[in-house]
């Protein structure tokens, strides 16, 4: 009877024709796909994403999907050689690890490992921001709980996380929730919310008694962006997202949380290169705060006054913003950039695109981003790529670059 | 089960709850539908079969809200004008095997199986662009108005309605 269920399905009701999202509801009743069987074995060589980060004693964790389930690696020499994966003891269920939407990892000073992902759910761009924590450095970890408090079959993705080392959470996503609710009264949104979960699990007395908060930051921000935020010298959060302004003008946005005072400080437009676009660029930036509090900045439009990825610095928190530098060769499709900054060296990575091959670039400034070396190659990817991060191990940058088919590729810069 | 019995089944359940024309496409789909896997051979083929004609090619995402919009705008244009000709060509961007049953499923929703349609091979996604157009970085939909002499004018972002009967019914 598989195939009458799968034509019943298949049916262009009038229930699918009623919006875009709507013929999700249906198509979840279907069959599931069959699942590439050249990677049952959970390879890290058939992860589209994986996420790397560095614990406190100094093990190099990397994170990737496969089969449903999270998997784990962990490296005691910097990623020379990893000891054998591991798949976490977390149920299975719908992790988002594509492009810009990827699981998150990260870890306090007293061996909590944090973890943090996007369950698609039954409906076309529905999904909940999910979070499990481990005491016992990734033995066990709690039941996976969602974050988002709103209740909704609405859009909840694109989060990223940051711990302290006492343990406190910040979680940021997109959240489509006020989107959900226009729709149902019939008006239109302009894209989702910027919203903030915080938490602490390692002071809570049980793992049952810390529930995150919920708190909308921003409203328009473009649905299809990663996030970047870091931590400013005040420890506050600073948070760069790709913003909706007027009408489908889609440029960079910057927002400092301040945990001292009620008021909210004032967000700041850091890109001006009009990107007007009714879509999705599918391209967030990223921030890395220095020790002096300077803010770097990279980011990726397509504008009519700039085309390309463009570096810049604010010490101001994004009130005033240095002139952005062009950064890599835009006819040689470079995009998708990161960077940190790490003592006097501010790193930027990007990939390439020849027409038959990627290329990982590397530039590095040392004068606090006045100038910077010419572009290096550090390494090629043939079956596709996914984009580049750098991490940081105390004074030492490295770069983590997944190669779909080739395997995942990580150096110190 | 063999594939008359199913076809019949479908069939039969299908009247019970739907008209005979509805019964008959679908039934027409549950022989299922095949997606062209795209290169630059197929694409060097596709151009030079469809030279003197004026037509659109529309590259959509499952990631990308804006596209639904898109493949939800020409339906129902079509849907309006039964009696012309639309001359679209859709491919999918999703480079990756895993969703292969996905984007067919899409691609029924949208009314779209019985037209050509391609599809990012795994892991081809940037090649795959690249061959399209070297100066397209990904964003979506994106969409390429064609003219007769096979001249590629390409457009990123969600198409205005008027455009797009103007391009594909005012020939």
């Amino acid at each position: 009877m598989v195939v009458v269920v799968s034509v019943i399905s298949w049916l262009p009701t009038s229930q699918a024709m009623t919006g875009e999202h709507d013929h999700q509801a249906m198509m979840a009743k279907q069959e599931k796909p069959k699942p590439d069987n050249k990677c049952k074995n959970a390879a890290i060589e058939c992860a589209k994403t994986v996420t790397s980060a560095f614990a406190p004693n100094g093990d190099l964790w990397r994170l990737w999907v496969s089969q449903e389930r999270l998997i784990a690696q962990i490296s005691q020499d910097n990623g020379a050689t990893f000891l054998k994966h591991k798949v976490l003891p977390i149920p299975a269920e719908k992790i988002s690890a594509r492009n810009e939407n990827r699981p998150k990892i990260a870890f306090d000073n007293t061996g909590g490992v944090y973890l943090s992902w996007a369950m698609a759910r039954e409906k076309k761009y529905t999904a909940d921001v999910r979070f499990s924590y481990s005491r016992d450095y990734g033995k066990t970890f709690t039941k996976p709980i969602t974050v988002n408090n709103d209740n909704l079959l609405a859009g909840h993705s694109f989060n990223e996380m940051l711990v302290s080392d006492n343990g406190d959470v910040s979680i940021v996503w997109l959240d489509g929730r006020i989107a959900h609710q226009l729709r149902k009264q019939g008006k239109q949104s302009k894209g989702s919310a910027l919203f903030l979960a915080k938490a602490n699990f390692k002071n809570a007395n049980s793992n049952k008694t810390a529930v995150f908060t919920n708190q909308q930051l921003a409203n328009d921000t473009c649905v299809c962006c990663r996030i970047a935020m870091d931590f400013n010298q005040h420890g506050e959060l600073a948070i760069l997202w790709r913003h909706i302004y007027g009408d489908n003008i889609r440029e960079f946005a910057l927002l400092t949380l301040n945990q001292n005072e009620d008021k909210p400080k004032q967000p700041y437009q850091i890109s001006y290169d009009h990107w007007k676009i009714n879509g999705c660029p599918h391209q967030g930036g990223a921030i890395s705060v220095d020790k002096l509090n300077r803010y770097h900045m990279v980011w990726f439009n397509q504008g009519d006054v700039g085309k390309g990825i463009f570096y810049a610095s604010s010490s101001d928190e994004g009130k005033t913003l240095t002139t952005p530098i062009s950064v890599g060769e835009l006819s040689a499709q470079a995009s998708h950039p990161h960077l940190n900054k790490n003592n006097d060296n501010i790193d930027i990575v990007w990939t390439q695109f020849n027409g038959i091959e990627h290329q990982l670039m590397h530039q590095r400034s040392i004068d606090n981003g006045k100038t910077f070396s010419q572009a290096a190659v550090l390494a090629k990817a043939k079956n596709g790529s996914d984009r580049p991060f750098i991490i940081k191990k105390e004074n030492v940058s490295y770069v983590s670059w997944q190669r779909p088919k080739q395997g995942h590729w990580i150096e110190a810069l | 089960m063999n594939k008359l019995t199913s076809r019949c089944l479908a069939l039969a359940f299908c009247l019970m709850f739907c008209n005979l024309s509805q019964a008959q496409n679908n039934a027409y789909e549950s022989k299922g539908f095949e997606l062209q896997p795209f290169s630059q051979d197929a694409f060097t083929a596709l151009k030079q079969q469809k030279l003197g004609v004026r037509w659109l090619m529309v590259v959509w995402s499952l990631d990308c809200p804006a596209c639904f919009k898109e493949l939800k705008l020409i339906q129902t244009l079509q849907k309006a004008n039964p009696n012309k000709r639309f001359e679209v060509i859709y491919i999918n961007a999703d480079d990756s095997n895993e969703v292969e049953f996905e984007r067919k499923q899409v691609l029924a929703v949208y009314g779209m199986q019985n037209v050509e349609n391609f599809y990012f091979v795994d892991g081809q996604a940037d090649k795959s662009r690249y061959q399209i157009d070297p100066n397209w970085y990904g964003e979506l939909p994106r969409s390429y108005f064609v003219d007769e002499q096979g001249v590629f004018h390409g457009k990123s972002g969600l198409l205005d309605e008027v455009l797009i009967s103007k391009w594909l019914l005012d020939k």
